[in-house]
């Protein structure tokens, strides 16, 4: 983005109301990255202008150290070598003596501790973005620039000691620097002239891709759920039906190794809680023995369902879709011929639909990079690795929902399945994430930011139940959170959430029997909102109430004893309500 | 208007959007209460993105107005001219 272009946007924006207020902390001059970082996150949300306030010039620590977040949604702090040490800035006359640099290594570490303890502390109580020094060191160092000099060895090595801790922490997101070493190459990064004059270090065109990586940070997409692939010059070079399973490869000896590479990223993906599906125009049983007697880098395990038939790949897509119960906007349809794409994308225009570029290296690699954009995120739960084993066990339980309530109890009672409330704490990214995606079993549809997830359970009467669920079939983990409070003996939920991987196992029943129980209730209010997708839902409050439910409707306990069928769970509590 | 003047004034209406384009052509920091030192900066940052060009630091505190801009780019364009 052109400075004059950020300019514009903020132009645009300027009647909306303030709808994101941000602590930028750096040590130098904010202004040209003030306003890129404002103009992206315009152009990411663009009714919601940020109102970006700074702190003092050149003592970044300072600003952290003292930041208070009240009313302020993120922290962005952008950490300068300046920041590490004075004199490793071209302001400062501190002198760059052999006898020096002893003192400033020891210094920079220094430093570096005092940031880590400063973000740390600050990222407890709001969520923080973190961009480490981007600029390059000064000519300070007695080994011509092409040779690594100790010291600079020296610096180099304690900052990427401090990005390691801070990516761990949660609640913190630190900027990749390859990533941006792509978007803004080292060399076109310093502006000298603007950093003596003005303060400002940064060319425009750097400042332009930190504020865009910044903003990227402070409103990650969400990311995409599910990856539907075709199998013949996609998964593998070769058409399965003409060359045999003998015929297809994926290696470097048959020049097709970009297959197997698409295939090591799928694994990936899948063992990181992607669902990958197959949809292709086979025969099942040769697609069956291609997994089975070759060594693919992409195993069966790792993908459910398959659809390999002769039908129209959209018919195929709908069933995945169904399987996997999530909305074409989730998921990422990728297939070498261009007419199948534009035949999926027809049907789903929500999906993105992307031709398998088999013959191209260089498209093929970005493509591996675009799927670690759409999927990736910043931390991994239990979950997530259970996630595809939970949706073949889920097939099971559709087909008992369908039969009689005997053969269901029966089935309940000797599934052995185990129910564990936890008392969750607000920083839980897996109760923070099923409360902010899951639809279908929703009591409101109510979405939160990070900062106001984290204030609301600061509130000593709000509660926060976490339920994990496992069975002889496996573990769910964490299925369901419930969020209300707890006041003069009445308990009002006013979130709860369960994901559809847990229906059909009464689990819903047992939330509310937990809650009447340990609350020692006589009755539950519940905030309950009707939402295009929260029929599940309202359905289970109908089977209670009689009636459809109604916003700010009550639960007696009489009526929900009147209604619960028998349940089989063993429950065990790991929460102090 | 050349085509020079129509892109320094999108300049200086990015940075003072409460001014029309009249009042642009005659704005300088003594008559616009808004045009401060950061103003200037950015002015500065943008046209020479604009315009491909570098300002020296000593001529900056000389661009305190519409027409001081406009003068200099001329100047500017002349002695490239020249060069060439």
């Amino acid at each position: 983005m052109k400075l004059i272009e950020a300019l514009e946007v903020m132009k645009r924006a300027a009647s909306e109301v303030a709808g994101l207020r941000i602590f930028l902390a750096c040590g130098f001059t904010p202004l040209h990255l003030q306003t890129f970082l404002s103009a992206e996150l315009l152009v990411s949300t663009p009714r919601k202008r940020p109102e970006i306030e700074s702190g003092l010039f050149g003592d970044l620590v300072g600003n952290i150290e003292r930041f208070e977040p009240r009313g302020i949604e993120n922290l962005v702090v952008v950490i300068e070598w300046s920041d590490i040490d004075l004199r490793l800035a071209a302001r400062s006359g501190g002198g760059w003596r052999v006898s020096q640099m002893a003192s400033i290594i020891d210094s920079a570490h220094e430093s570096i501790a005092r940031l880590e303890r400063a973000i740390a502390g600050a990222s407890v109580q709001i969520p923080t973005v973190v961009c480490t020094p981007s600029l390059p060191l000064p000519p300070m160092f007695t080994t011509p620039r092409t040779e690594e000099s100790p010291p600079e060895a020296q610096l180099r090595c304690a900052l990427a000691s401090f990005v390691e801790h801070l990516s761990q922490q949660p609640g913190l997101r630190v900027v990749n620097t390859q990533y941006l070493d792509e978007l803004s190459p080292l060399a076109g990064r310093y502006d000298l002239k603007s950093d003596l004059t003005s303060g400002f270090p940064y060319t425009l065109q750097h400042a332009s891709a930190v504020g865009k990586v910044l903003a990227d940070l402070i409103r990650p997409r969400a990311p995409k759920k599910g990856l539907i692939t075709d199998l013949d010059d996609t998964l593998w070079a070769g058409i399965l039906g003409d060359d045999g399973a003998e015929g297809i490869s994926w290696d470097l000896e048959h020049k097709s190794q970009m297959h197997g590479l698409y295939q090591q990223v799928l694994g990936s993906l899948g063992s990181s809680g992607v669902l990958i599906g197959v949809a292709s125009k086979n025969d099942p049983s040769a697609v069956k023995s291609a997994f089975e007697e070759n060594n693919l880098l992409l195993t069966q395990k790792d993908i459910f369902p398959f659809e390999t038939h002769w039908s129209r790949k959209s018919e195929s897509v709908t069933r995945i879709l169904k399987t996997w119960n999530i909305s074409a906007d989730s998921v990422l349809f990728i297939d070498d011929s261009p007419m199948e794409v534009a035949e999926v994308q027809t049907v789903f225009p929500d999906m993105e639909c992307i031709v398998f570029p088999k013959s191209d290296y260089q498209a093929i690699w970005e493509l591996l990079g675009h799927l670690r954009d759409s999927f990736g995120k910043s931390a991994q739960t239990e979950e997530d690795l259970l996630r595809t084993a939970s949706i073949r066990q889920a097939e099971i339980w559709r087909e008992l929902e369908n039969s009689s309530e005997n053969l269901a109890d029966d089935f309940l009672k000797a599934a052995e399945s185990h129910i564990v409330f936890h008392t969750s704490e607000p920083v839980d990214q897996r109760a923070f994430e099923l409360v902010n995606k899951t639809n279908q079993f929703n009591l409101n549809g109510k979405r939160f930011s990070e900062r106001e997830w984290r204030n609301l359970l600061s509130d000593p009467e709000v509660f926060l139940l976490a339920v994990s669920y496992k069975d002889k079939f496996g573990s769910l983990g964490v299925i369901a959170v419930i969020m209300g409070r707890m006041y003069a003996g009445k308990v009002n939920v006013n979130s709860w959430v369960m994901s559809c991987r847990a229906f059909s196992r009464r689990i819903e029943y047992q939330c509310l029997q937990y809650i009447l129980d340990a609350f020692g209730a006589d009755e539950i209010a519940f905030d309950y909102a009707a939402t295009p997708r929260n029929t599940p839902l309202r359905k289970f409050l109908t089977t209670l109430l009689g009636s459809p439910p109604v916003p700010g409707i009550r639960l007696t306990k009489d009526q929900f004893l009147t209604k619960v069928p028998r349940l089989f769970h063993l429950v065990e509590e790991n929460a102090h309500v | 208007m050349s085509e020079r003047d129509i892109r320094l004034l999108r300049c200086f209406a990015s940075v003072f959007p409460e001014l029309s384009p009249e009042e642009i052509r005659i704005v300088s920091s003594q008559s616009n209460g808004h045009w401060d030192s950061l103003s200037t900066v950015t002015l500065t940052a943008l046209v020479q993105e604009e315009f491909n060009i570098e300002i020296e630091p000593e001529v900056v505190p000389e661009l305190d107005s519409f027409e001081a801009f406009r003068a200099y780019l001329q100047k500017s364009d002349s002695c490239r001219s020249e060069r060439l």
